[in-house]
């Protein structure tokens, strides 16, 4: 006997988002980047399409990371201090689709640099790459607020992403993409009301729907990571479910968060028994991201071009 | 307590080595305690109430005084600002006599007198005086009836016993059953010589008790006896009775006072813990049982009756407050499984608990469904006949605990989730009780970037504080300006001196010093607005998951029906702008006051309603969301305003979009 067909049937679809404007769309990017789309869960494709393939978003910082392991530092040790030249190794060598420009130096603790320094960083990674740019914040209320606004300004007509609005302070970033033209993320500490809560503060401030991504504060794999999975699959359930201020896609924040597990960062002589720190390091960023985009992450921030290299090939292998 | 050797001297004024007199102001009531007793404890003795919700635990910060002169050790708290703290503050609960005191109980933590909340009520229940609905539901034959009967003298031909003849009188006079009857022993004794003297005429007064009808009096005939019944409401925080004349089936007068056992907590969580752990399960009922005695003389003194005519009580409370009445153990009702003594309590004399009426007057207390949801919720039913009516409704009684019913003639459930005190006027900053000088309604308005704010107190005189409805009002109309967002933060950005950023955090001025009968700002505080939210979400919430335990939505309720001490008023708009009730035509939504006074009352008045509250209680199905996953979830959604789920809100969502 034939196995019937079980295939669900889902009333609404993840929004699609264009990251990025081409010279005819008023930008200067050779490469645009689509997300979202998305009218089933994660490669289920009996049940629908299965929307855009998730984009990869290799970090890169201002602010040179002191505190990042030998094996993170050593692909781009020659470009470290110059966040356009890092972003360009990025694009060519390691075969980014996005960038994602964390304006650390902004920090008072990291340099305390200028809005308008920062807005020349951000031009500076923009005439390097022709790739879309996602723009975070130092994650400090205060100063991003002052910085936002000018960076926002430098890279206008670009429809970048920009990061991030959060319960207790969305209005300003919120402002400035709506006037720019920016794309929006939207974040929550692992809260799914929270996460639609922020949705709905800023949707009310007239920021339109289709230009909203979801961040969901992110656990790597052993720290976390199956809550951040349940709370994506809850997210993807109602968005197909008919709720529309869900139906957004999604961003994680994998490298970061992997290279802080102990299991990525600790040093060979310390953990001999663990095996060699330059594959498992990457091997910690690749489940984490392979995981969450499991989970229907439509993009992943990260850090190393081996795990990089890795999360394409099962992309590729996934969506083929 | 310190009870003293020395005889001679009266034990609260006497002063030795290691006791003090300590002086309450600006009552001028002094009381001797021993060295090292808290200022609170003083206060309980010297029978004085200072506002206190922890019930002496150091947590709320409610019983605020100021130390006139004396000394005393005080433990560090955070609940006094430092101003306070140089104006002399301390706080009652966690300060030690240690010197002869001289102590001045500030507005905020007095109570204000009873007679202005009984004024209060006897406005708010004049609407179900006069219009008692519920008569025509019932035949209208009281739970004690008084007869006058004028007997057959007894001769060789009709020699029928005396107790025989006076029950074959009563049954044709009254057509109850004589094989009902029962008399007590007392009575019977004195039945021959009642008769002879009273020469055949006597007035009997006979009392449902279960299936039988008792008869617990005969006395001398008189056809203009009265007879008198007393409802009561029995409530945590006020306690309100209806003196009713039974001949006539009318209302005669009604008064109310705080519960005087809210000086051992305000919830009665606190107070079941402090009557376990002080073994006071006793004093709890003399202190009940003493304001409703209190407030009974008060009744039959300023209506000119006579005591003795009172031959009948009927209360309803919640669980814990009957069994308090009774002096039943309660400790079992706030341990899983959560079981009271008793849901239907027997019927009882009331002089046997110490409620002084007609010495063999009787009791009766309305059927209680569980635990969390007491006789009060029985007597809302009944009063407003919920269970007769096929339409479908969701009744809501708001208070420390929010009990939801939904049901119809068919079917009843119901349900309980703790609500918070916020509502009531505890938890937040300048909250208070439905009394005089409490802000019952406000309107803020924008104008030209400033804010205008317009208020109503209660009998219009300075504002003291803000009661539930001004709360209610005052969240409703914040969200609707834009002072805060839909979490209920303050928006900086609004750029009004009325919003001033503290050590404790931003907060609102509603009314300025110069204009308020206290001696700062009447202010609501970013810590008020969360617990309000909290407090609404956890009633919505119950709202929500009853009816989705029941596969239901609110688009299926027909009537809505909101019971609670909120004051004369409760803005059903603002209630749903800020997501407590559900989006609904408002039509379908009445306020009904309190509706446990209402169907105690009715109770009164007919034995059929009496009985019929039993059918009610036993016939509801109780849905415990202590232990209900989807209690929290909601519960969580709810936490915004008006909820997470911005669809279920829609008028909400056009008024605050159509706003600015």
């Amino acid at each position: 006997m034939a196995l019937p067909v079980v295939a669900e049937k889902w009333s609404n679809s993840v929004k699609e988002l264009t990251i990025g404007a081409t010279q005819a769309e008023g930008g200067t990017r050779e490469k645009t980047v689509t997300v979202g789309g998305a009218k089933c869960v994660p490669f289920i494709e009996c049940d629908g399409e299965t929307g855009n393939r998730p984009a990869i978003a290799m970090d890169v910082l201002d602010y040179v990371p002191n505190d990042w392991p030998d094996i993170l530092r050593k692909p781009i040790e020659d470009v470290i201090d110059e966040p356009a030249k890092w972003a360009k190794k990025c694009v060519d060598e390691f075969g980014a689709d996005l960038i994602c420009l964390k304006l650390d130096s902004i920090h008072p603790d990291k340099g305390d640099k200028s809005p308008e320094e920062a807005a020349d960083t951000v031009k500076s990674v923009l005439e390097a790459v022709n790739v879309p740019l996602i723009i975070w914040g130092c994650e400090l209320n205060d100063k991003d607020n002052q910085v936002m606004p000018k960076v926002s300004e430098a890279a206008k007509g670009e429809k970048c992403l920009m990061g991030y609005a959060a319960q207790d302070n969305y209005k300003v970033i919120t402002a400035v993409c709506l006037a720019d033209g920016h794309s929006i993320i939207t974040q929550a500490p692992l809260d799914i009301n929270i996460g639609k809560q922020v949705n709905i503060l800023v949707s009310e401030l007239g920021f339109p729907l289709d230009r909203i991504v979801m961040f969901q504060s992110t656990g790597a794999l052993g720290y976390g990571i199956e809550y951040t999975y349940s709370i994506q699959e809850r997210e993807r359930l109602a968005a197909l479910s008919g709720d529309n201020l869900m139906a957004f896609p999604v961003i994680s924040n994998v490298g970061f968060e992997a290279w802080r597990a102990k299991e990525a960062k600790a040093k060979d002589e310390d953990v001999a028994q663990w095996g060699a720190q330059e594959d498992r390091g990457p091997m910690w960023e690749t489940i984490t991201a392979t995981t969450l985009i499991q989970s229907g992450v439509d993009i992943v921030r990260m850090y190393h071009p081996k795990a990089v290299a890795a999360v394409k090939k099962y992309i590729d292998e996934l969506t083929s | 307590m310190c009870k003293s050797e020395r005889s001679g001297t009266p034990e609260d004024m006497e002063t030795s080595a290691d006791t003090f007199n300590v002086t309450f102001l600006p009552y001028d009531v002094t009381v001797g305690v021993k060295k090292g007793t808290t200022v609170l404890e003083a206060a309980h003795k010297a029978k004085i109430y200072i506002n206190s919700i922890c019930g002496g635990d150091g947590i709320c910060g409610k019983c605020k005084v100021i130390l006139d002169s004396g000394n005393v050790d005080s433990e560090p708290t955070i609940n006094l600002k430092r101003e306070e703290i140089q104006e002399n503050y301390i706080l009652a609960c966690g300060s030690k006599v240690l010197d002869n005191l001289r102590v001045l109980i500030p507005t905020e933590s007095r109570l204000e007198g009873s007679k202005i909340l009984s004024d209060q009520d006897a406005k708010r229940f004049a609407s179900f005086l006069s219009d008692d609905k519920g008569s025509t539901r019932f035949d209208l034959s009281p739970l004690i009836r008084r007869d006058y009967l004028e007997l057959d003298v007894p001769s060789m031909d009709d020699n029928v016993a005396d107790h025989e003849r006076l029950y074959f009188a009563i049954c044709n006079k009254t057509g109850v059953d004589a094989d009902t009857m029962q008399t007590g022993y007392r009575v019977l004794k004195g039945l021959p010589a009642a008769l002879r003297e009273s020469n055949w005429k006597v007035t009997t007064t006979m009392g449902v008790r279960g299936k039988t009808n008792e008869l617990i009096e005969v006395q001398k005939g008189d056809e203009n006896i009265s007879n008198l019944g007393v409802a009561i409401d029995v409530g945590t925080t006020t306690i309100v009775t209806h003196l009713i004349d039974l001949n006539t089936l009318q209302p005669i007068a009604s008064e109310a006072t705080y519960n005087s056992q809210m000086k051992y907590g305000e919830d009665y969580i606190q107070r079941i813990i402090y009557s376990v752990e002080n073994d006071a399960l006793d004093t709890m009922q003399d202190s009940v049982v003493n304001d409703i005695n209190g407030l009974i003389n008060l009744l039959v003194k300023n209506s000119g009756k006579n005591l003795h005519d009172i031959t009948a009580v009927v209360c309803s409370g919640n669980t814990a407050m009957t069994h308090f009445l009774l002096a039943l153990d309660p400790a079992n009702i706030r341990k899983e499984p959560y079981i009271p003594s008793a849901n239907n309590i027997p019927v009882i004399r009331a002089a046997e608990i110490g409620i002084a009426i007609n010495k063999r007057g009787l009791l009766y207390v309305m059927p209680s469904v569980a635990a969390f949801v007491g006789s009060d919720i029985t007597a809302g039913i009944l009063a407003l006949g919920l269970y007769e009516k096929e339409e479908l409704s969701l009744f809501i009684d708001i208070g420390t605990n929010g009990e939801v019913v939904l049901g119809n003639s068919d079917w009843m459930m119901c349900c309980s989730a703790s609500a918070g005190p916020a509502f009531e006027g505890s938890d937040v900053r300048h909250g208070m009780r439905a009394a005089k000088g409490a802000i019952e309604k406000i309107t803020i308005t924008k104008n030209n970037g400033s804010f205008d704010i317009e208020y109503k107190t209660i009998d219009n005189v300075k504002a003291r504080g803000i009661c539930g409805s001004g709360l209610l009002d005052c969240v409703a109309n914040l969200v609707r300006t834009g002072i805060i967002d839909r979490s209920g933060k303050f928006q900086k950005s609004i750029d009004s001196q009325r919003l001033k950023e503290t050590d404790e955090g931003l907060e609102f001025v509603i009314v300025k010093q110069e204009d308020a009968d206290l001696n700062t700002d009447i202010v609501i505080t970013q810590a008020d607005i969360s617990n309000l939210i909290r407090s609404k979400a956890a009633i919505y919430a119950a709202v929500s998951t009853l009816l989705k335990s029941m596969d239901m939505s609110i688009n299926d309720i027909e009537k809505v029906y909101i019971a609670g001490g909120f004051g004369n008023y409760l803005d059903v708009r603002s209630a749903i702008t800020i997501g407590m009730l559900p989006d609904m035509d408002h039509s379908k939504i009445s306020f009904v006051g309190n509706t446990a006074a209402a169907g105690a009352k009715l109770a009164l008045l007919s034995k059929d309603a009496f009985y019929a509250a039993g059918e009610v209680a036993s016939n509801m199905t109780y849905f415990d969301l202590m232990g209900n996953n989807k209690f929290m979830d909601e519960f969580m959604s709810s936490n915004f305003l008006p909820h997470t789920n911005v669809a279920e809100f829609p008028s909400v969502l056009n008024e605050i979009n159509s706003g600015d």
